[in-house]
């Protein structure tokens, strides 16, 4: 379990591929707002690409790109931090 | 009293997140009274439905397509927008916005109720599943959340009978003002903004004394193997396979009865009118053409039964997320499985179906190779030929005719995944789009809308049938009866008419793919719709044929005539050949140009040449 700290507009996604802005609003729409709960409940082979995220009781699959936009710390039974919602040391923690 | 019906009458609006329960919910306030349409300049399916009252109130329903915010990433998702703006020409704006959220998610689906309140159009809010919400110990004070939002709050449970009789009564014509004013909305929503929907949407739950649902522990059961990479991958193959088997197999049964009952009405008619051309044309043209393809309708619904089902439950996203990455090899979105997968029903629902993804590169790819996916039209070729030309053997558990069956279809996958690829690598550099697909709760399909899926899918093909294939039938006959052989002839009297001309030059064209003149004649007809081309063949060999018994007799015929690699030949024909206009007709309506159709029907016409010129090739030198 992780709490969503923040949304980088500046996620590694690619520069210049995608419009941030309208990722980053379309992640708030689908809840990922600082405060909520979220966990990766899958994960894709191959670097775990996708993901399956459950967030406010729905799951969502993002591929890595898009869940690096969301920032998060882990709960304080597990690792604390900032981290991404991808990185491997925590997202494994997180599953 | 026009005025008096006037004021009667209600234009309402079904808005809602997807999987919300939107159109369960129109599927129980219209019934079967809807139709689907297009709205005017673009093909978003336009559901719209009609609900009249006991005491002659009158609702028109429009089904909006479901979106997570007013601030749009695809196409499906501005037109709800530009509906609810009343910026559509052709479409007014609703008197009264319904807003569908699904209580057991109700933050997400109150933020979009939240957005769409400030354009200021009456609204209502239709809190559906309360059931399962209920049942899952969420907890909502429905009256506190009617306060604090300030509209009217109705809880609905849309999948049962009479669940949505308490929105039905606030629906009232005379309660509702018309033309209130409607609120602007930018193109893009603002940080601050969104904090605001935050912020309030926050407030509501904490007024409306708001508890979440506990998890259902079966979903994340499922989940753990279903999303597995190995085993959830399996798993949707055993899905894909058991769903093609069962066409075949639970299909045989009412296929056998349809025959029986088509032949029984050829007789019937035969016996009670004069012999003559107008016999012969009932009988041949129109009871004969249509019967051959009136009988693929078992394999139709169950094939639609099953994807209808499997949409229903929730599960066809999770096979999205399991081949995202499958799929992003050869340039493919996720998203791109449901419009493939519906493909295999259709090409038509499926090319309609990639608004979904908003990417332009990748929807014109999917686009481009949804006619690869082996549709239903082909299914009336592939088991004509396949029941003349195979034999039914055993290979270990599997019988040969559905292993070669299996093979077609794999062979139209393979070709589309080549094709995608091929584009990946010469079409330039493509924009990055995101998948961020919901995968929604599990749920037991619903068997009235389930029901009503099918119906709307039986009524399409068979007003196909009715319609342009009974023509196609109709024409034909005529072109192949017309004119007689001459005094003295010795031939088959086909090979002397209109058809039989046309199928000779077409047969120096075909020669070298091994095709009789009797095939390319098919072919002909079948160019508008691929399944004329069986009733066509039906039509061909009975007027060249001694004995005028018809369609029943088709595949001796043809076991008997052709060689194993003339069938081979023409299924890997079938397999490319972009052989039906509506599809290249909606092809050309959905990308708005000629180009992509005329590019299309180019290249696919070059792969079915070229297929079935190697398959003919190789089939004869083995024997």
């Amino acid at each position: 379990m992780a709490v969503v700290t923040s949304l980088r507009e500046s996620a590694s996604l690619d520069a210049g591929r995608h419009s941030d802005e309208s990722l980053v609003a379309r992640l708030r729409d689908l809840g990922f707002v600082p405060g909520a709960r979220c966990e990766v409940v899958a994960r894709m082979w191959l670097g775990g690409d996708p993901i399956a995220v459950r967030i406010a009781g729905s799951t969502f699959a993002l591929r890595r790109a898009e869940a690096a936009a969301v920032q998060v710390q882990m709960a304080p039974a597990q690792a604390a931090g900032r981290e991404s919602l991808t990185q491997p040391g925590t997202s494994a923690a997180a599953a | 009293m026009d005025a008096l019906v006037e004021t009667r009458s209600l234009r309402v609006a079904l808005v809602g997140v997807p999987n919300c329960g939107k159109t369960a919910l129109f599927n129980r306030l219209t019934g079967s009274r809807q139709k689907v349409a297009n709205y005017p300049g673009v093909t978003v399916e336009r559901r719209e439905g009609e609900r009249i009252g006991d005491d002659g109130r009158v609702l028109r329903v429009l089904d909006l397509p479901g979106t997570y915010s007013l601030h749009p990433t695809t196409l499906d998702e501005a037109i709800t927008r530009d509906v609810l703006l009343g910026r559509l020409a052709g479409v007014p704006a609703p008197e009264l916005v319904v807003c569908v959220v699904d209580a057991v998610h109700l933050p997400i689906g109150l933020r979009l109720a939240l957005e769409v309140k400030r354009l200021g159009l009456p609204m209502v809010l239709a809190l559906n599943r309360m059931d399962v919400a209920r049942r899952r110990g969420v907890g909502i004070r429905v009256e506190q959340l009617a306060a604090a939002l300030g509209v009217p709050v109705v809880p609905t449970v849309a999948v049962r009978r009479g669940g949505a009789d308490a929105l039905i009564g606030i629906l009232d014509p005379a309660r509702w003002p018309q033309g209130a004013p409607v609120a602007a909305v930018g193109a893009q929503i603002g940080a601050a903004e969104a904090e605001r929907l935050q912020h309030d949407m926050r407030a509501l739950l904490a007024a409306s004394g708001y508890s979440p649902p506990r998890d259902n522990p079966w979903f994340a059961r499922i989940d753990a193997l279903l999303l597995q990479p190995f085993a959830g991958l399996l798993a949707l193959l055993a899905i894909l396979f058991v769903m093609f088997q069962a066409v075949f197999s639970w299909a045989q049964a009412p296929m056998d009865w349809i025959e029986a009952g088509m032949a029984a009405l050829g007789d019937l008619v035969a016996t009670h009118m004069p012999p003559g051309p107008v016999a012969d044309l009932l009988v041949q043209g129109v009871i004969g053409g249509a019967g051959t393809v009136l009988v693929f309708l078992p394999q139709i619904v169950i094939l639609f039964f099953f994807i209808l089902a499997l949409e229903d439950s929730g599960y066809l996203p999770r096979a999205a997320y399991l081949l995202d990455r499958l799929m992003g090899f050869v340039g493919l979105s996720g998203r791109a499985f449901i419009p493939l997968l519906s493909s295999h029903a259709c090409a038509i629902p499926g090319i309609m179906a990639t608004r979904t993804i908003p990417n332009w590169r990748d929807r014109l790819t999917t686009i481009m190779i949804a006619p690869l996916m082996t549709c239903s039209a082909r299914l009336p070729v592939y088991l004509l030929l396949i029941g003349a030309l195979i034999p039914a053997h055993k290979v270990g558990p599997f019988n040969l005719q559905g292993l070669v069956m299996f093979i077609l279809y794999a062979i139209g996958i393979l070709s589309g995944v080549l094709v995608s690829f091929v584009v990946k690598q010469f079409g330039g550099a493509r924009q990055y789009s995101p998948l961020m697909l919901e995968l929604p709760d599990y749920q037991w399909p619903n068997a009235a809308n389930l029901l009503l899926g099918l119906w709307e899918r039986v009524k399409i093909f068979l007003s196909r049938v009715g319609g342009i294939i009974l023509a196609l039938m109709i024409v034909l006959w005529i072109l192949s009866t017309w004119p007689a052989p001459p005094e003295g002839a010795t031939g088959p009297a086909i090979q002397y008419s209109l058809a039989g001309r046309l199928g000779a030059m077409l047969e120096h064209v075909f020669a070298p793919l091994g095709f009789n003149w009797q095939i390319s004649i098919a072919l002909v007809p079948g160019l508008a719709a691929r399944e004329v081309a069986v009733g066509a063949l039906g039509t061909v060999y009975a007027m060249s044929a001694a004995g005028d018994d018809l369609a029943a007799q088709l595949q001796p015929v043809i076991a008997g005539s052709w060689s194993l690699a003339t069938g081979l030949s023409l299924m890997a024909w079938y397999i490319f050949a972009p052989q039906c206009l509506s599809t290249l007709a909606v092809v050309k309506r959905e990308t708005n140009s000629w180009r992509y159709p005329l590019i299309m029907a180019g290249y696919l016409f070059a792969l079915a040449y070229l297929a079935a010129f190697i398959t003919f090739r190789v089939a004869s030198a083995w024997g």
